[in-house]
Formats: C-alpha cells, sequence, structure tokens
C-alpha cells in the first residue's frame, strides 16, 4: 500500500474517527437527494432529473475516490465479502465485535447495494428521459410550455414498439430500485445505531465533523 | 502556545477547501459531458464538436488530478500529524533524560519544565503555590546545574537539540 508509514500510527486497526471530507460530501449528499427524489419531488421534473444528475456526479467521485483517494476510502480497504460480513453480524449478535480500520465487512456490503442500486436508477433515469441533461429537459418543458410541441417529436421521434417497451421496463426498474433504496436506507440506518452501541463509538460523528479534540 | 496546531487546522482548512472545489468541478463536469454527449447525438460531425471534445478532456482530466492533489494534501496532513506527534513524545524524552542528566530534584524539574512552557516567575508560582522568591532560587540552581546563564539559553538548549536533529533516533 502506499503509504503504510502513516497508517502505523495507534489508529491503523479503528475506523477513522473523522472520515475525509470527499467521503463525507458524497454520503451526505447523495442521501439527501435519494431522500429527495424518492419521496419529495415528482418523478421526471425538472428538480428530479437535476438532482438525479448530481446524484451521477457524486457518484463517480466516490468511485474515483475509491480507487485514487487515502488508504481507508478506497475499495481495498473494504471489499466485498458476504463470508465475513455474515461472521461480524454474528459477532455483533454476541455483542464482541472486531474493529476494522475502515467499514466493517457488513457495512462495506452495504455500501457497495447502495452503489450498485443507485447505478441502476441512474441508469434507468437516463433511459427514461432519452439522456437529456436537466437543461434540455427544462427547455422541452418551456417550449411544450408555450404550446411548441415539436419539442416532443424528439422523445417521439421514430418511438418503435422496441423503444416503448423498453421505456416502460425502464420505468419499472426505476420504481423498483428506487423503492429497494429505501429498503436499504431503513437497514443501513439501524446498522449504524447498532454497530455505534457494540463498538462503543459513534459512527454518525465520524460522518459529520467528529469529535471536538481541541 | 506552539505553532504546531496552527499548522494543522490551516492543513484541515485547506483539505476541506479543496474537496468543496473537486465535488463542484466533478459536477461541473458529468453536466457538461452529458450536454457534449447530447449535442454529438444530433450532430456528430460539428466542429463545436472537437472544441466540446478537447474542453471534455481538460475537465476530466481536471477531476483526476484534483483527486490526486487532494489526497496528497491529506496524507501530508496526517504525516504532519504523526511527526508532530512523535516530536512532542521524543522532546519530552530527551528533556527528561537531560533533567537526569544534571540530577534535578522533583521540585526543580516541574519548575524547569514550566519555565520552558514559557510561563514568568510570577506565573509559576502561583501554579505551585509557591513565593516568587522560592521559585527564583530553584531556576538559579537549575540553570547553574545546566550550565547556562538564563532562561534563554536554558530553552535555546532544548531547541538546539530539536534543530541538530537530535530527535531523528526515536
Ligand atoms: C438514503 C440515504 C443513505 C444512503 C444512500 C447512504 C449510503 C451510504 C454509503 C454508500 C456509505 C458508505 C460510505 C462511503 O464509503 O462512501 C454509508 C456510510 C455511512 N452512513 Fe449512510 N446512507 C444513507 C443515509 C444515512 C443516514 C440517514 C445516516 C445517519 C444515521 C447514515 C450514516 C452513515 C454512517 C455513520 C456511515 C459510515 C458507516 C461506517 O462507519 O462504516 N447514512 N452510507
Ligand atoms: C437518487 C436517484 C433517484 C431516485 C431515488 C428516483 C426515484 C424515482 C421515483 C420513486 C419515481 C417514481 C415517481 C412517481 O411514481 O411519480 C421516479 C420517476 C422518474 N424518475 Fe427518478 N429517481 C432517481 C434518479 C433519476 C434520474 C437520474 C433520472 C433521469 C436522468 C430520473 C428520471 C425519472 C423520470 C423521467 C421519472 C418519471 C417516470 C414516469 O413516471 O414516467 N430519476 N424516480
Amino acid at each position: 500500500m502506499a503509504s503504510p508509514r502513516i497508517q502505523a500510527g495507534t489508529a491503523a486497526e479503528t475506523p477513522p474517527t473523522l472520515w475525509d471530507p470527499v467521503v463525507r460530501v458524497t454520503h451526505w449528499g447523495i442521501a439527501a437527494s435519494v431522500l429527495l427524489n424518492a419521496l419529495l419531488d415528482e418523478g421526471g421534473s425538472v428538480l428530479h432529473v437535476t438532482i438525479g444528475w448530481i446524484v451521477m456526479a457524486l457518484l463517480f467521485l466516490r468511485m474515483v475516490w475509491g480507487v485514487l483517494g487515502p488508504v481507508e476510502a478506497r475499495f481495498s480497504a473494504f471489499p466485498p465479502n458476504p463470508l465475513a460480513a455474515l461472521r461480524h453480524l454474528r459477532q455483533l449478535a454476541t455483542g464482541r465485535v472486531r474493529h476494522y480500520p475502515s467499514h466493517n465487512p457488513a457495512g462495506a456490503l452495504m455500501a457497495y447495494a447502495f452503489w450498485a442500486t443507485l447505478a441502476v436508477v441512474t441508469a434507468t433515469g437516463l433511459i427514461m428521459t432519452g439522456g437529456a441533461t436537466p437543461m434540455q429537459v427544462a427547455a422541452d418543458k418551456a417550449a411544450v410550455a408555450s404550446g411548441d410541441w415539436s419539442a416532443l417529436i424528439r422523445d417521439g421521434e421514430g418511438a418503435s414498439d422496441e423503444d416503448e417497451s423498453l421505456g416502460k421496463a425502464a420505468k419499472e426498474v426505476h420504481d423498483v430500485a428506487a423503492n429497494l433504496l429505501l429498503i436499504l436506507a431503513a437497514l443501513h440506518v439501524a446498522g449504524v445505531a447498532l454497530e455505534s452501541r457494540a463498538m462503543r463509538r459513534n459512527l454518525v460523528a465520524a460522518m459529520l465533523i467528529g469529535k471536538r479534540q481541541r | 502556545m506552539s505553532i504546531g496546531p496552527d499548522i494543522l487546522v490551516s492543513g484541515r482548512r485547506q483539505i476541506v477547501a479543496l474537496s468543496i472545489f473537486l465535488v463542484i468541478q466533478t459536477l461541473g463536469t458529468v453536466f457538461y459531458v452529458g450536454d457534449v454527449i447530447a449535442d454529438l447525438r444530433e450532430d456528430p460531425a460539428s466542429a463545436h464538436f472537437v472544441f466540446e471534445a478537447i474542453v471534455t478532456a481538460a475537465l476530466v482530466l481536471g477531476v483526476i488530478l484534483g483527486t490526486f492533489a487532494l489526497r496528497r494534501t491529506i496524507e501530508l496532513l496526517r504525516s504532519q500529524e504523526q511527526a508532530l506527534a512523535v516530536a512532542r513524545g521524543a522532546l519530552s524524552e530527551v528533556i527528561e533524560g537531560q533533567f537526569d542528566a544534571w540530577a534535578l530534584t522533583p521540585a526543580e524539574r516541574d519548575v524547569g519544565l514550566l519555565a520552558l512552557k514559557g510561563l514568568d516567575v510570577a506565573e509559576i508560582a502561583e501554579l505551585r503555590g509557591a513565593a516568587q522568591g522560592t521559585v527564583r532560587a530553584q531556576l538559579t540552581r537549575i540553570y547553574s546545574k545546566a550550565g547556562v546563564s538564563g532562561r534563554a539559553q536554558f530553552a535555546a538548549f532544548f531547541v538546539e537539540d530539536l534543530l541538530s536533529g537530535g530527535l531523528k533516533a526515536a
């Protein structure tokens, strides 16, 4: 690894007391966006698509950070390992958990599940909108509102049965995946609470501002 | 008191600023690239596209470089934090060792340490609940055991050690 010397301190075997800002900003940005898009705004609206694109960007940044970021934020620090995750859950049940230098194996699996589902949601969203950017969606809507229906033709252009059924399938998958995200989020918050109790450390603080030391 | 934490605080601020910048940069890049792709599908042959492709490449490169810069800054700060901790530990070891060598009494050790921390006679006396005259006498004995002319030389003794690399051993 790139910097074992830096990790060699006392903290090497415990998770960070404060995650780096990229992890924190992408986390809370994605969390807020998912809740907004799944619960509050209207699917397909300009706001919805804009937030969807923001999620796409944050997800992209987190993926880059997972390769190029500091040691504990890299994918290699929390590889997906279902067996280790099960072992960890068993330990959690007995109340004696091991500590890990990054996410614990169960939390890691949760993170990958989130990211995969987010990729599905954004991909199907892009299919439904024909890849239109939020700016284009807004322009099209404004055109239609002013009575210029030709903006709709771009969508309908050569809309074969195949395209139509693809759109339908995308909508189905988009809906299901969005609901899956909410289920995962509920499990996730419960997991964070359990884990914080078992490890006697405030995991949420490490995702927010950490403990004030000075 | 010490300059260390200030360096770390400004390092942390720099990291937060770089991160926010990186997030904005990424948002801009993704939205721009989406636009370029949409343009491309409408008119693949336009000269406009060549320009947009170059800007896209520059933006993507910018995100990658920004990521590297941020990672480097974070790792630099961490190694500074650690070096500082080591230096603190090492310096106090050096001080302890030197006090042993000078055969300071326990009271003299306390007074000497407080003097090194920059407290003046009145403050040391108040902290220790002693008369100022007592503290002054203790300091005089410390200086004579150390063979230094006064407070400035006393402090310089340890700084010298720090600068001459005497702490590397730790
Ligand atoms: C829909 C909403 C949410 C999503 C999609 C989500 C997603 C994620 C992801 C992907 C990670 C891994 C972080 C990384 O390495 O980048 C994570 C970690 C974390 N999340 Fe969330 N999250 C959501 C809501 C929440 C909420 C409401 C809380 C507050 C209770 C929370 C607290 C945490 C904590 C504490 C961690 C770090 C866990 C650890 O220390 O291993 N999350 N979340
Ligand atoms: C965090 C990501 C997202 C979540 C949680 C989410 C959630 C949802 C939900 C729950 C619906 C159904 C709303 C309803 O039934 O009225 C919906 C609809 C829709 N979403 Fe998303 N979405 C996300 C991202 C995106 C993205 C990135 C796009 C486009 C680029 C998009 C485009 C659409 C469209 C066009 C609809 C309308 C479907 C229709 O009714 O025909 N979404 N979304």
